[in-house]
């Protein structure tokens, strides 16, 4: 491999990485605004609210599956128990590689807790009022 | 303690009178002293850490503190909060064994309907509540012109009312007494005089009381009271206010076919006396500042008097 495709490659990583912290977030951003712009109309439009409300925990499961599949990828990333650096406080392209799986890990644990929450209601609560 | 004295009066959450406001009061409670553990603890490991215990720590002491104090145990114990709280909701809003109440937030005013199970028509009032205890309720809440909120808090948590959408509310009180229900959405100049009685009565006097409250107004009897009667026509009341059973049947204002039942006046803002009356007809504005109705100081004293005594007649 030459040294220009090699750090073509470190590039691409680095990039794909930076989007990869923001998935975690994302998910959760995308599932906030579906469960309550869809309660909120099928409840203003009189539509059946069970349907949706068991098509949004399907919806709710699939996130979580997502955000766990964004963990799990960030945390092979970040790769502490393997390399035994949790802080990767050296300023290489590698640590900078970790770091950001690090991240994106944390991030998705956070997303996480936010889709739980915002699917609470929709698992203990039914019907429009 | 000077705080803590206000706690046991008509208007309080942590005084329940009722099923729904002992779920809150115990909700509040939990999360109360739970707040003061946790402040003790995160104080505590702060304290230790700045100067009992300086040196650095074991790793394997600290990332296992890190992780469970900061992301496993407040997880679980905001969902396990969230969950606690969200179970109570649906009881909040069930529909109730029958009696309906539909209440209208006005400035600064609260138009009441009693809908008994199979009614056709309501039985109109105002600017009171009761209650048969033992019972669930349900209230349909709305607004006039802007938007209020609905909140009796020895009884239960609080509904928004909005202008052209009905909400919904339902309450199941327990202790007969006497509460008090406060508009907790400012709505207005007037907002902080916009409350009401909430009277909770055992179900037998509630329902002798709905069968009274349902009749016509009393006729006056005394010469005073019926100058009163006379004045309240000539001076136009019955434009605004209905006394059912007279020829007064305006709906701008509150009902006064019972007026002289009422525990309080202008909604909360006055008891019931007959001097109450006399002040409320009076210095309306001065009592409820940018308040619709006009105030009536261009009657004379005797006058006002014959007029409070005719609408403290209205039992």
């Amino acid at each position: 491999m030459t040294e220009r495709k090699e750090q073509l490659e470190e590039i691409a990583e680095e990039r794909a990485s930076l989007m990869k912290i923001t998935m975690g977030p994302l998910i959760w951003a995308i599932h906030f605004v579906i469960c309550y712009g869809l309660a909120a109309v099928t409840c203003a439009k009189g539509w059946d609210i069970e349907m949706a409300r068991v098509g949004l925990l399907v919806f709710s499961v699939g996130s979580l599956g997502a955000i766990i599949w964004v963990g799990w990828n960030s945390w092979r990333q970040w790769n502490p128990h393997e390399t035994g650096d949790y802080f990767n406080s050296w300023g290489r392209a590698e640590d900078r590689h970790h770091f950001l799986g690090h991240a994106a890990f944390l991030l998705a644990i956070i997303s996480f807790l936010g889709v739980v929450f915002t699917s609470l209601p929709l698992v203990m609560l039914g019907g429009c009022q | 303690m000077a705080l803590l004295s206000a706690c046991g009066k008509d208007q309080s959450a942590l005084d329940a009178a009722g099923v729904d406001a002992e779920a809150i009061r115990n909700i509040f409670m939990v999360t109360l002293v739970g707040a003061c553990i946790l402040w003790v603890l995160v104080n505590g490991a702060f304290y230790t850490l700045t100067r009992l215990r300086t040196d650095p720590l074991d790793d394997r002491f600290v990332r296992p503190l890190l992780i469970g104090g900061g992301i496993v145990v407040p997880s679980v114990l905001l969902i396990g909060l969230l969950a606690w709280a969200l179970s109570i909701l649906p009881d909040q809003r069930a529909p109730g064994d029958g009696l309906q109440v539909r209440v209208t937030g006005e400035q600064w005013w609260w138009r009441v309907e009693y809908w008994p199970d199979g009614a056709e028509e309501p039985i109109v009032t105002a600017n009171e509540i009761r209650l048969p205890a033992g019972q669930r309720t349900e209230f349909v809440l709305d607004a006039d012109r802007v938007i209020h909120s609905f909140w009796i808090p020895s009884l239960g948590g609080k509904m928004d009312m909005f202008p052209g959408r009905e909400t919904r509310v339902s309450l199941h009180p327990e202790r007969p007494g006497r509460y008090r229900g406060q508009c907790a959405e400012f709505c207005g100049v007037s907002h902080a005089w916009m409350a009401f009685a909430a009277v909770v009565m055992p179900e037998e006097e509630f329902d002798a009381w709905l069968e009274r409250e349902a009749g016509d107004a009393v006729a006056p009897e005394s010469a005073e009271a019926m100058r009163g009667e006379e004045l309240f026509r000539s001076e136009g009341c019955g434009a605004c206010h209905a006394v059912r059973g007279t020829e007064a049947v305006g709906q701008v204002g509150p009902d006064l076919t019972h007026v002289g039942s009422r525990e309080t006046l202008g909604a909360g803002r006055l008891g019931a006396t007959l001097e109450d009356f006399e002040r409320w007809i009076a210095h309306t504005g001065e009592l409820k500042p940018e308040v619709l109705m006009p105030t009536y100081d261009h009657l004379g004293e005797a006058e006002i008097a014959d007029m409070a005594t005719y609408l403290k007649g209205l039992k």
